[in-house]
Parts: structure tokens; C-alpha cells; sequence
């Protein structure tokens, strides 16, 4: 060896100060120098070790972000959100619940019912579709729901976090319906007029989850919308929902359930008992 | 000291049931043991001062802040608190690290940096340190009820509450949380059923019975209450409250009339505690 590293370049390498081939030239020369790899002990900060492996932990520990995360994420969605929404599950499940019942109304519709005529093809879609996104928000409430004890003495506004897996639930639940409605053949305007009893029930479901659990909240929902639509279909056909008039009147609803959603939530705050 | 809650009259009713009486009492730091029966109205007296449940009656100040007043408050109470529930059930799929993470984003942690280094201390106070990416289905019991303590400890709050934090935990495991309790700073106040962990850990103890705190003092002062009233002997004591034959084949009698040539020797918490039981339970009337 022709040259050993002196005290100086130990410390600036240790620095990070050495520019990058004066720091290979040290290693390499290291990797082969018994003496100098005994003296790098000298040279070494004592907590180098120490916050090098700090530096390893925190990488290795770090969640790994998901393609959905990353994609959300160039969407403008903020990481603290995204950690509420995908815990548990609560962002994937929904999403798979939507899909499951559209893929279910449309095969009923397409297979199981093609020997119907029309107007009981209407009815089962308009009996099904709007509970999709109403489903969608009321499982991710559900992937939750255990965690209520510890959400509970948080600092964290229980409304935004309703609103946000709301919000999250009905934007893959609501697309996800419309397209299976789309590719259902002889729909006509039914492929959108699901859309406002599917707000009111949904709204329904949100005031009801101030009081019930999920699952109970679920099944007061679908009794209820499966039960208008069979008194309807019993009594005529199911167009008597489709009119501008009734339309109308899903839409009032959808708005006074709004405000009764947001003062249930007011009063539960005020009684220091919001969930 | 000033103390870091104040409860003043508050109780807890369900329809006609009353769980909690109202109770006024000032918990101070340094870690507070909760002692009593199933059903005594320890989880209820936690929850409220957890502000997770609101008070029938009366009020509630935790680090200056009057929770029962305004919404305001509550928000600024519970950036102070830390609360770990008697049971928790973990959504599925999370990691140890997924976990302590959504609670600290509903703890205010924004910054991601900063908020995953927070993550990281506390599952390291809880020797899981080695194990954030594992998923909370593939930990032991004893594991998960670190992980639900080491939620509790974000951001070194000023008020702890733990409701059985030891349940399920091995020896090792307590004796680890003991030591990590008793190096916190605040105040800890702990529900427990294990009276080892009151005597090795707590300043002070609170026994509460029927939503009633039946005894607040010091760990000696609730030992004073018991001594001289359990004995060691060949036989049992008359009218005792818990008698068992040790290894040694002498039986030792909490309580009661000591049967002749027995010695008196020094009580445990848990003595101290069944006798305060016994004088309760005759107070009501129960035999």
C-alpha cells in the first residue's frame, strides 16, 4: 500500500464532505487496507451505527403505498386522509361491495330476470341499484365500527371523518352503478333515475348510524327501500317513482335528511357523546 | 400540585340504571390505581373521564379544561389524553404500525414525518419495535394489548388512561409495562384487577363498588386499614373473609376471629381489599 487514509479524510468522509470519487477511492482502498479498517473505528461517530440504522428501521417500517394510494395521492387527496380512509379496509371493501351488488343487479337483470317482462326488470333494478352506494357507505362504517371506543376520545371532528368515508364510499360506488346500469340493455331512464333515492337512502343510512350499528343500520335501509318498491309494484308499476313529482320529493328528502344528519351530529357534540 | 382532572359530582345513569354515582374526587399526577369488582363501575368512570361518554350529572375539568361546557374544551382535553379501552378489536387486515398510525392522524398528527417517528417511539416503549409490519391478526393476546397501550402513548399525553392493561400480558410482559409506567411523566390512572400491579406501581388508590369510591388513599394507608386482621395459623380464622392453606400447611385467614398459636402478619393490597369488599358488601346488606 502505497498510501493509508489520514485522520483528515477519515473525518470528512465521515462527513459526507468527500465528493463521490475521493469517497470511492477510501473505500475501495479499505476494503483492502487491514490497518485503515481498523482505524475507521477511531474515525467513526459513535452514533453513526446508531442513525444509520435508525434511517433503515424508518424504511423498512414506513408503509408501502398501494397503487390506489399513489394515485389518490397525485389526485390531491392529503396522506393523513388517506390513512383514515384505508384502515381497515374501509376503502377497498366499499369499493368491492359496490361492484359486487352492480355485478349482481346486472346479473339479474340480464340473466336471471330475462324471462320477465320489462316491468319487473324495472322493478328489481330500481329495488337494487339504489342500495349499491347506500351498501358501499354503510360497510366501510362497519370495517370501523371497533375502533369506535378509541375514535371516540380523539381530537379528530367525527363529522369530517363521516363525511370523508362517505364521500369516498359514493365515488366508487355511485360510478360503479351507473356503468352496470349502462350496459343493461332496455333500462332507458331508469339507468339514472336510481340516483335519488339513492341520496336519500344514503342520507337515511348516515342519520341512522348516529343511532345503530352498521349491520342494524343496513338492514332497516334495505327493508325499507325493498318495501316501498314492492307495496309500488304490487299497487301498478314501478314508473310511479320515475315521475319529475316523486323525483322531486327523493331530492327534498335527501336535503332535509342532510340537515338532520348534520343537527344529530350538532347534538351529540354538544352532549359530549359524538361517535 | 394542581390536579390534571377534576370530577365534581358526576354520575352516569342508563334509563333508571345508575352505574355511577356522583362522585367527586381530583386525580393528581402520578399513576392512580382503580380498584374493584366486575360491574363496580371502573370502565364507566374511565370512559367518562376519557370524554368518551358524557356525564348525567355533574362536571368535568381535565388540565384546565371544563369538558362538559363546551365542545371547544373537549377538543382541548382530548390533545392532553391518551385512553386504552378494556377490549379493543383491531380491524382486520391492519399492521401494528397501520394501527398506531390511523390513531395518531385522529390525533392530530399531520405532518407524515413526523407523525411515523411518533409511531415508531411508542411501539418501541412497548418492545414492538421489531414488529410493525406484522399484521394484528398474527399477534399473540399479549401482544395486542401492547399494541393497544402504545396508541394510548402517542404524544406523551399529560392524562393516561389505561382500563386492565395488564390482562393477558406474562410476567415478563407486566413486570416490562410496569417499568415503562413508571417512568412516565403525568399523570396515570389505571383500572386493574391485578392488586400486585396497585402495590408496586401506584401512589395512590381509589376502591370503588356500585359506581361508589369506597376508599382514596395512599398504598400504605390502604394497607393500615388491614392490620393486624390477617393471620397465619394451623387452622382458620373464625369468620373470616378468605381463608386458603399455604404451602408451608399453615392457613392463612384474612379477617374474622384467628384460631389459637396463629401470628398476625403483614397484609397485601389484595388483603387489605377483600376486607374493604366484606365492610362494603355488610354496609349493603349482602351476604
Amino acid at each position: 500500500m502505497s498510501w493509508h487514509v489520514d485522520e483528515r479524510v477519515w473525518k470528512a468522509y465521515t462527513a459526507g464532505r468527500l465528493d463521490p470519487a475521493a469517497e470511492a477511492s477510501v473505500e475501495t482502498h479499505v476494503t483492502g487496507c487491514v490497518s485503515c479498517r481498523a482505524a475507521a473505528h477511531d474515525y467513526a461517530a459513535a452514533d453513526t451505527a446508531e442513525t444509520v440504522w435508525a434511517g433503515v428501521r424508518a424504511t423498512i417500517t414506513a408503509p408501502t403505498p398501494s397503487l390506489l394510494h399513489r394515485v389518490l395521492r397525485r389526485l390531491g387527496v392529503r396522506g393523513d386522509d388517506l390513512v383514515l380512509l384505508s384502515a381497515g379496509g374501509s376503502l377497498l371493501v366499499p369499493w368491492a361491495v359496490a361492484v359486487a351488488v352492480g355485478f349482481a343487479i346486472a346479473c339479474a337483470c340480464v340473466v336471471g330476470l330475462a324471462g320477465l317482462d320489462p316491468v319487473n326488470q324495472d322493478a328489481v333494478f330500481l329495488a337494487m341499484a339504489p342500495l349499491a352506494p347506500v351498501l358501499a357507505v354503510v360497510v366501510s362504517y362497519a370495517a370501523l365500527d371497533p375502533l369506535r371506543d378509541l375514535t371516540a376520545p380523539t381530537p379528530f371532528s367525527k363529522l369530517r371523518l363521516a363525511l370523508l368515508r362517505t364521500v369516498a364510499s359514493l365515488v366508487v360506488a355511485l360510478p360503479a352503478t351507473a356503468a352496470i346500469g349502462l350496459v343493461v340493455p332496455g333500462l332507458g331512464d331508469l339507468t339514472f333515475l336510481w340516483l335519488a333515492p339513492s341520496l336519500g337512502l344514503t342520507l337515511a343510512a348516515l342519520v341512522l348510524l348516529t343511532w345503530w350499528e352498521a349491520p342494524v343500520t343496513a338492514a332497516m335501509v334495505v327493508s325499507l327501500w325493498v318495501g316501498v318498491v314492492v307495496v309500488v309494484r304490487t299497487t301498478g308499476t314501478v314508473d310511479v317513482l320515475t315521475t319529475p313529482v316523486v323525483q322531486a320529493a327523493f331530492a327534498v328528502a335527501g336535503l332535509v335528511l342532510a340537515v338532520a344528519f348534520v343537527l344529530r351530529t350538532s347534538t351529540l357534540r354538544l352532549q359530549g357523546g359524538e361517535q | 400540585m394542581s390536579a390534571t382532572a377534576s370530577l365534581d359530582g358526576v354520575s352516569k345513569t342508563y334509563g333508571r340504571t345508575t352505574v355511577v354515582r356522583p362522585i367527586t374526587v381530583d386525580v393528581r399526577p402520578g399513576i392512580v390505581g382503580l380498584l374493584g369488582p366486575n360491574g363496580a363501575g371502573k370502565t364507566t368512570f374511565l370512559r367518562l373521564l376519557s370524554t368518551a361518554l358524557p356525564p348525567t350529572t355533574g362536571r368535568i375539568t381535565i388540565a384546565g379544561f371544563d369538558v362538559t361546557a363546551s365542545h371547544a374544551n373537549r377538543v382541548a382535553a382530548r390533545r392532553r389524553l391518551g385512553y386504552c379501552p378494556q377490549e379493543v378489536t383491531f380491524p382486520r387486515g391492519l399492521t401494528a404500525f397501520e394501527f398506531v398510525d390511523y390513531i395518531a392522524v385522529l390525533k392530530e398528527w399531520r405532518d407524515t414525518g413526523a407523525r411515523h417517528r411518533e409511531v415508531r417511539r411508542v411501539l418501541d416503549l412497548v418492545g414492538l419495535a421489531d414488529r410493525p409490519a406484522m399484521k394484528v391478526s398474527t399477534l399473540s393476546g399479549g401482544q395486542r394489548r401492547r399494541l393497544a397501550v402504545a396508541q394510548a402513548l402517542l404524544g406523551a399525553p399529560e392524562l393516561l388512561i389505561l382500563d386492565e392493561p395488564t390482562t393477558g400480558l406474562d410476567p415478563e410482559q407486566r413486570a416490562s409495562l410496569r417499568g415503562l409506567l413508571s417512568g412516565l411523566a403525568g399523570t396515570v390512572l389505571i383500572a386493574t384487577h391485578q392488586t400486585e400491579d396497585v402495590s408496586a406501581l401506584c401512589d395512590r388508590v381509589l376502591v370503588i363498588d356500585a359506581g361508589v369510591i369506597h376508599f382514596d388513599g395512599t398504598v400504605p394507608e390502604l394497607l393500615a386499614t388491614a392490620a393486624g386482621r390477617v393471620h397465619l395459623g394451623p387452622a382458620a380464622s373464625r369468620g373470616a373473609v378468605q381463608t386458603w392453606k399455604t404451602g408451608t400447611g399453615l392457613v392463612r385467614s384474612v379477617g374474622g376471629q384467628p384460631a389459637p398459636d396463629s401470628s398476625v402478619v403483614d397484609p397485601s393490597v389484595e388483603d387489605a381489599y377483600l376486607l374493604l369488599r366484606s365492610a362494603e358488601r355488610t354496609t349493603q346488606g349482602v351476604v
